[in-house]
């Protein structure tokens, strides 16, 4: 007999006002994005309304824009060292975080989870004064590396850990009856296996030290990074060259997202076709 | 098979990103390197209304020396920058009384003005003011001055406010804009309670200073970051009332907001005279010289004037504003009257600093 | 479970579970033992120096004096019995903790039935690319998306203008920008993301075929979801809440930008001692701050434990 499905006389109805408070949020979230947008082609020079004119005069701005550029290419040194900091520093410490025997466990969590959660402000100020009162070393880009390493690192921790504990033991034991010590087993058989995990935390820590902004900001002395940058555009209030940089920063990451989400389907077609031709 | 098959895309793409990210970070430096040159970087520490960033691109050119700028509102916020990142920076501007201070504590240098051949392009009386005389030395290249008053928007500030209890009326609740300076609000409370010393105010002063502040704060819209941001709310209507410098009637005007007037307290105000001075710890002092040299030549100048309307101390500007038709809106900002300057109550670090910043902290909350 | 280090050279028949754990650290001895910690060296170094010894220094902070911005070892309780006997430093603090409640509390309330929306009706296929949409904005920078609420926000901002527009009012209505109000919805923005992802890895798991047997039981669907739904997603609701709470109380950039005189939280107050040379009020501020949170993760950290997200 066939299975009837019992549904609630009002399930069209609660689907209904479900659907429309998903579209309200989504405006909700895209709202301030279309004005940011919309505001870079404002002619304002003090990117308010009124709107008094269209212009793409503050996209030529950005790129003949020293101090953006060199924004830029001071964040990306940073996000690269620190990302090989964390990843480095995170997957070695996943390991025996996952399997050795620890006493008190969960307060060890808590302290490798307490980075994140304790405001950044924090982590700058104390950094801060560490750096300055104590050591007596200068602020610089390696003093801002450090900072938004001890931020970025319990993420690469937590992301392999997670891809740790789930891991089928098995297989290292069947690796090391085949003979193989421990530094072939990691090599050959943990490592590949974790791979995904460890590039994605690497991708996640390079993402957040891109758009970091609170610890570096107390710790980078003279020098800008992009958020530093805007935020100090933003402050001072300056000109829509900001909008206009946000929306260039916009559309790359859209590129690079769909990117991601194209490749697998391509590598699969790819690997398909390869596939039909062998047979 | 397609479990493994999902898992191998996915550490395919990773890869990719990964390579992406490390691509990115390769050629950054190249990026860089294609701007830089030769170039010596200048770090400056200053305000946003002392440069262009189209001046700061022809200065490089011609001198190879690259301005950086980094933003601050209060005069104590930089001087505690200086002191505590030694060699970072190589400029630091400064108001009026705080550049003996700078000097003083051994943060800056004086130098020969007359070594700067851009310097004979100044009014004669800016090089000549007695506080920043070090012996036959200047403790700073002077900028620009202006006095800090109230500017109103008639359509909903119907009587001229001429004092500064006129604006603590609750009728302007949330609609006062002015700048973050403690220091300074201080002291324009201290003159509004009667003080004669507004920058040396006994702890009664403070107290009463307090008071005042204390009074005007469910008036104050926001506390700005520097003058922009109160020239933005008075251009889009969300502040009536704004406290700021010379000039910002016509900036209000550029932004397309209302038209604004100007009023002068009778209680009196403060003012401020600015400079650019050397940092004793950088290590490009030598390029101070050659850096100012082309910065504060006058057709820049004059195009500072034209973007922020307050007066500078570059007298052959003024004759290049007037040549280009900007005459009026320059004498009446009082441009061409430096011996003004002089008559304000200048800025500078108060007495007990710590306290008037505790007071302000302890009314305003942040 | 084996550990990375001991090695065992000589292949040898399967042995049971617990032997191999007690052969390899016999083979290994001592070194076994202390080098299965070894992976933790470099972070514990990152962090004792980096991250242990700064709070320590900020706990000591706390308990001395700053003369004439120069910090002084005499130690005192001033700072905190300064702090205190400020009213408007106690209402900043007050103030903090209940605008991250409520702000907590709206952003969990819009998220869940959005989420709820997204796992129960929408296609598994697409359900992926919506949740992308979700997370897009964050992929502008923070601070620009907290600086265009102020253009719609503002007295001239597109609120205000839509308001004239229809003629519901004829002249700006400034409730809107520099407030707590401002405050409150633009964390709920920069927050909802976390928010609504949390709440989907959890709702993700939820076997929706209990549902059809509690309405097959004759239940009503409002008793479905609060008796069956709701316990089901009770971590996964306090993770949310963890995750939202815990950053916005030590907020600083939203409540500086669009807050105003009276939206002030108490990351201002701590970032403005530190940066007018008040180091040790400023560590006493922040401190009591960073108390408050430890204390939350310590009672809520069975929340905090991560699951595999490459389980099959």
């Amino acid at each position: 007999m066939r299975e009837v499905e019992v549904v609630s006389p009002h399930a069209g109805l609660v689907k209904a006002l479900l659907g429309t408070w998903a579209v309200l949020v989504y405006l909700f979230l895209f709202a301030p994005i279309v004005l940011l947008v919309l505001f870079s082609f404002n002619a304002n020079r003090y990117g308010t309304f009124p709107f008094t004119g269209w212009t793409t005069h503050w996209y030529s701005e950005v790129f003949g824009n020293y101090q953006i550029k060199d924004a830029l290419t001071t964040s990306l040194r940073v996000a690269a060292e620190v990302t090989l900091i964390s990843t480095v520093v995170g997957t070695a410490a996943a390991f025996p975080l996952v399997r050795s025997r620890l006493p008190f466990r969960s307060g060890i969590t808590v302290g490798m989870t307490l980075p994140i959660m304790i405001p950044g402000l924090l982590i700058g100020v104390s950094l801060l004064i560490l750096m300055t009162s104590f050591f007596h070393i200068q602020l610089s880009v390696q003093t801002a590396v450090i900072g938004q390493a001890v931020y970025t690192t319990p993420f690469v921790l937590l992301l392999v850990a997670a891809r740790l504990q789930g891991f089928d033991t098995s297989l290292e034991r069947a690796a090391s009856d085949l003979g193989a010590n421990t530094f072939n087993r990691l090599r050959y058989v943990v490592l590949p296996l974790i791979m995904p995990a460890v590039f994605a935390g690497a991708l996640f820590a390079f993402t957040l030290s891109l758009d970091e902004f609170i610890i570096t900001l107390f710790l980078i002395g003279a020098q800008n990074t992009l958020p530093i940058y805007i935020y100090t555009q933003v402050k001072f209030g300056i000109t829509p060259e900001v909008n206009a940089l946000a929306s260039l920063l916009l559309a790359a990451s859209l590129v690079l997202i769909a990117f991601a989400f194209l490749l697998p389907a391509v590598l699969r077609r790819g690997r398909n076709a390869v596939r039909a031709g062998r047979a | 098979m397609p479990l493994s098959e999902g898992r191998l895309n996915r550490a395919d793409l990773l890869k990719l990103g990964a390579a992406g990210a490390i691509g990115l970070t390769a050629a950054g430096p190249a990026l860089g390197r294609t701007f830089t040159r030769q170039a010596t970087t200048l770090n400056m520490l200053t305000w946003s209304d002392h440069y262009a960033n189209d001046q700061l691109k022809a200065v490089a050119k011609a001198t190879a020396l690259q301005g950086r700028p980094t933003l601050f509102s209060d005069n104590s916020d930089a001087y505690l920058k200086i002191k505590q990142t030694g060699s970072q920076f190589d400029i630091v501007s400064g108001d009026a009384l705080w550049v003996p201070k700078y000097l003083k504590d051994g943060l800056t240098e004086s130098f020969d003005l007359s070594s700067l051949p851009v310097s004979k392009q100044l009014y004669p009386i800016a090089r000549q003011f007695p506080f920043w005389k070090d012996g036959s030395n200047y403790m700073g290249y002077p900028f620009s001055w202006s006095t800090v008053q109230i500017y109103y928007n008639p359509k909903y500030v119907k009587v001229k406010p001429d004092s500064w209890h006129a604006i603590l009326d609750r009728k302007y609740a949330g609609k006062i804009s002015l700048e973050n300076l403690p220091t300074d609000v201080m002291a324009i409370a201290g003159l509004a309670t009667g003080t004669k010393k507004p920058y040396s105010m006994s702890t009664a002063e403070i107290s009463r200073a307090k008071g005042y502040l204390k009074a005007l704060k469910p008036n104050v819209l926001k506390l700005a970051s520097q003058n922009n941001e109160v020239i933005r709310a008075l251009a889009d209507g969300s502040a009536w009332i704004g406290i700021t410098n010379l000039g910002s009637d016509d900036r209000v005007k550029d932004a397309g907001g209302p038209v604004v007037k100007q009023s002068y307290p009778k209680e009196g105000t403060v003012g401020f005279i600015d400079s650019e001075q050397i940092v004793k710890a950088s290590k490009n002092k030598t390029s101070f010289e050659r850096f100012q040299n082309a910065m504060q030549q006058a057709p820049w100048i004059a195009k500072n004037f034209i973007t922020n309307g307050r007066p500078l101390f570059n007298e052959k500007a003024y004759k290049l504003l007037v040549n280009q038709g900007h005459g009026d809106r320059a004498t009446r900002l009082l441009y061409n009257q430096p011996e003004k300057a002089l008559k304000m109550t200048i800025k500078g670090p108060a007495g007990d600093e710590q306290a008037y910043l505790d007071a302000f902290n302890e009314v305003f909350g942040a | 479970m084996t550990g990375a280090a001991g090695a065992s050279d000589v292949p040898v028949p399967p042995p049971a579970e617990g032997q191999a754990v007690t052969r390899e650290r016999a083979v290994g001895g001592r070194l076994a033992g202390l080098g299965q910690y070894a992976g933790f060296l470099p972070a514990l170094v990152l962090y004792g120096v980096f991250f242990v010894a700064p709070l320590a220094l900020i706990v000591a902070y706390s308990f001395w004096q700053t003369v004439d911005y120069n910090v002084v070892h005499d130690w005192t309780l001033d700072n905190y019995r300064y702090f205190f006997s400020v009213p408007t430093y106690l209402r900043t603090f007050w103030a903090t903790i209940w605008v991250s409640v409520a702000a907590t509390a709206i952003t969990i309330l819009i998220a869940f039935p959005f989420t709820y929306w997204l796992v129960r009706y929408v296609p598994r296929r697409i359900q992926g690319l919506l949740l992308v949409l979700v997370i897009l904005p964050f992929w502008t920078s923070y601070l620009l998306r907290v600086y265009s609420w102020l253009n719609i926000l503002g007295d001239r901002g597109a609120i205000n203008r839509f308001l004239e527009w229809v003629h519901i009012t004829d002249g700006p209505v400034s409730l809107f920008l520099y407030d707590r109000p401002a405050v409150i919805l633009v964390l709920v923005y920069l927050y909802f993301p976390f928010a609504a992802l949390t709440l989907y890895a959890s709702l993700e798991r939820f076997d929706w075929n209990q549902f059809k047997a509690a309405m097959d039981l004759g239940a009503p669907p409002r008793t479905a979801i609060v008796r069956i739904l709701l316990p089901q997603m009770r971590t996964g609701i306090t993770t949310a809440i963890i995750f939202v709470f815990i950053p916005i109380l030590g907020e600083y950039l939203a409540p500086q930008l669009v807050g105003g005189t009276r939206g002030v939280m108490i990351g201002n107050l701590i970032v403005n001692f530190f940066s007018g040379g008040q180091y040790t009020r400023g560590a006493a501020a922040a401190l009591l701050i960073a108390g408050l949170i430890v204390a939350l993760l310590i009672v809520f950290r069975r929340s905090l434990e991560v699951e595999d997200p490459y389980r099959a």
